[in-house]
């Protein structure tokens, strides 16, 4: 099942009907339509949402202005007259807050900073100098506005990195005097690249989990052959700090909640000796969410380690040093993101940093302990590994669910697990903050959360259950729960939660209905599995004469009325 | 490879440019006969400026001189040199030419 395309309306005081041609026609994923606003019309089309261009019904929008078009004082500045830089960041408010009502027009919105070609050189030696330096203006016209749009569904995104990739071609006169275009192709191939990449992690399909080889991508060398002390790591050699600062910048990513992982063809003794005893890994084992390190082909490794973190395919990136490797896994696992990757160990590193497929709209404390998360889930399933059966196994876990209504402290977190949760859910509902605030404070609309803990530690916030009730029927309009936590009875305790609370509300019967997607349908399997009938394909029901059963082996607590 | 084989390899990377902004049946062959100006209309006014201004780049990245490909002479000629790949690779070939003697 494919992935609807997305409208995308672009608003601009240039020429942007080349980078409208590069959405529409670059063939790379996620596929957009593009609608043009009428050239040069950027303040009437965010004041009048009844504009023939809106009427077309945008996902988003991409509000691409120059600043001296814009802030007409910034205008003034460019032609060094004395502007008060007051009165520049009072123009820039104002126009953040045309920016601003895009919310209730579109699910959000990108707009790409202000720059200058780099041919204007502004004061030059005055250049960054406060008050007077042009440069200085613009950074701080730059920051006031990612400051004044920050939280609100509208996304600041960098052009001055499309412009340095672009470099001496970024700003041609020849395109703006022939064809009011401001930037060169190269500057709107790197916008498409970025605009698609906020599409796609908005979306909710930003990458999870990087599988790496460990011979001669990790480190240099073949452990097996040459033994761990001798392996190129580190030290005083070119490609051995290279390797270093790959897996110093694989930890970094880590941070932001991307999941490491290793499938090699090595004995499994001798690698992870190495990864514990080499005294320059940057990376140790628990580092490492999981690890396949056999004889066995590489795309069924990555199958089954995806399987077992509970990882869906489509999520997973391979980075291995070796072509065939990587054709092999591509042509096997076409789900799977395989970077082409770069020959010279000295390039890894930037190769890694280049990879768009990571953005994700926000950043958690759930994202950045999510390694953790899953170290302590491989320590769980040891102990399951020794418990006799699966009762016994989530008694001995005791687990713990707070349950809350949606409030201004897990909001956030809320929106990102709307919008990043494939496997479980029900009804793949994509939300802003704006929107979900909107729905949870509908008088017949209740919503809750769900934060998981057990012996070994927190999961976070990881499930969403939310109800509608109308007419003595209550529906329940989301149910999501993340991969880490599946399996563990917090799904019936979810159920259990919903379900009580519309015996409270004074319904008659529960239901839910199965919206399938490409990538959900472990929660159809769960349903199957649940207590609820299927009355018809893919509606479950429960009729509240009956209680639904509180599942024994985890204690729920309830922090509101 | 000899200067005609250069300016060839420009014009192509140029059409890479602009093909990766047309739709997949517009998109103009790599051929040394593939029409430009030719009336087939793949090409709208801004696709021809960006090829244009494509090639131009291309040739001063490649010969390490800046050229223009659009003047006052170009326009008045009768066969036009952005009729076709050929067309354009000849007008290409006699502005590197007059450089270098000028």
């Amino acid at each position: 099942m494919s992935e609807p395309v997305s409208k995308c309306l672009l608003i601009s005081d240039f020429n942007v009907s080349t980078l409208a041609g590069i959405l529409l026609n670059d063939g790379e994923a996620p596929a957009i339509e593009t609608i043009v606003a009428p050239f040069g019309q950027v303040i009437p089309t965010l004041m009048q949402k009844d504009r023939e261009c809106w009427q077309r019904q945008p996902d988003f929008a991409v509000a691409w202005t120059r600043p001296e078009s814009v802030i007409e004082s910034f205008n003034l500045a460019l032609n060094y007259e004395n502007v008060s830089p007051a009165d520049i960041l009072l123009e820039v408010d104002h126009y953040s807050s045309l920016l601003l009502n895009l919310r209730e027009r579109v699910r959000f919105s990108l707009v790409p900073t202000w720059v200058l070609p780099s041919y204007h050189r502004g004061f030059g030696l005055l250049d960054m100098k406060p008050d007077i330096g042009i440069a200085n203006t613009l950074m701080r016209m730059n920051l006031r506005l990612a400051e004044n749009l920050a939280g609100s569904g509208a996304y600041v995104l960098d052009a001055q990195k499309w412009l340095g990739t672009a470099g001496k071609y970024a700003c041609n006169p020849k395109l703006w005097y022939a064809a009011k275009a401001a930037f060169g192709h190269d500057v709107f191939v790197e916008a498409a690249k970025d605009i698609k990449s906020a599409l796609s992690g908005i979306n909710g399909n930003a990458k999870k989990l990087i599988v790496l080889d460990l011979d001669d991508t990790l480190w240099g060398g073949t452990v097996g052959e040459v033994g761990w002390e001798n392996l190129n790591l580190g030290g005083h050699n070119a490609n051995g700090e290279a390797y270093v600062d790959f897996q110093r910048a694989l930890k970094s990513l880590t941070h932001r909640g991307v999941l490491l992982a290793i499938v090699s063809k090595n004995n499994p003794n001798t690698a992870c000796e190495a990864i514990k005893k080499h005294p320059e890994m940057a990376l140790r084992l628990d580092d490492f969410a999981g690890w396949k390190i056999n004889w066995n082909d590489k795309a069924q490794n990555i199958f089954e380690l995806a399987t077992e973190l509970n990882i869906g395919l489509q999520s997973v990136v391979f980075i291995d040093d070796h072509p065939v490797e990587r054709a092999r896994v591509k042509e096997a696992l076409p789900e799977v993101f395989v970077p082409d990757w770069p020959e010279d160990p000295l390039l890894y590193r930037s190769a890694l940093c280049r990879l768009r497929c990571f953005d994700a709209p926000s950043l958690s404390a759930e994202d950045r302990e999510r390694t953790k998360m899953y170290v302590t889930e491989r320590y769980r399933e040891e102990l399951k590994a020794r418990l006799s059966s699966l009762e016994d196994w989530l008694k001995s876990l005791q687990i713990k669910v707070q349950v809350e209504e949606l409030n201004q402290a897990n909001l956030q977190r809320a929106v990102q697990l709307f919008n990043k949760t494939n496997q479980l859910n029900l009804t793949t509902r994509r939300m802003t903050v704006q929107e979900l605030e909107e729905w949870a404070t509908e008088q017949n609309h209740r919503l809750w959360t769900f934060t998981v803990s057990d012996k070994f530690g927190g999961s976070g916030l990881t499930g969403i259950v939310s109800l509608e009730v109308e007419d003595g029927v209550g529906r329940i309009a989301d149910f999501l729960l993340s991969c880490r936590v599946m399996g563990r009875k917090v799904e019936e305790a979810m159920v259990y939660i919903a379900i009580k609370h519309a015996k409270e509300a004074g319904v008659d019967r529960v239901y839910a209905q199965y919206i399938p997607t490409s990538k959900n349908a472990p929660c159809l399997d769960f349903w199957e599995r649940s207590q609820l009938t299927q009355e018809r394909e893919h509606c479950f029901v429960w009729q509240i004469r009956d209680s639904y059963p509180r599942p024994e082996a985890i204690q729920i607590e309830q922090t509101f009325p | 490879m000899d200067t005609k084989e250069r300016v060839v390899r420009a014009i192509f990377s140029a059409i890479d440019e602009v093909n990766v902004q047309l739709p997949r049946e517009q998109r103009l062959e790599k051929s040394i006969q593939s029409g430009l100006l030719d009336g087939s209309g793949k090409l709208d006014s801004l696709g021809m400026v960006n090829l244009i201004v494509a090639a131009e780049q291309n040739i001063e990245q490649e010969f390490g001189t800046p050229i223009s490909l659009v003047d006052e002479e170009a326009l008045s000629q009768n066969d036009s040199p952005f009729r076709d790949v050929n067309t354009l690779v000849r007008h290409i070939t006699r502005i590197l030419e007059e450089n270098e003697y000028e």
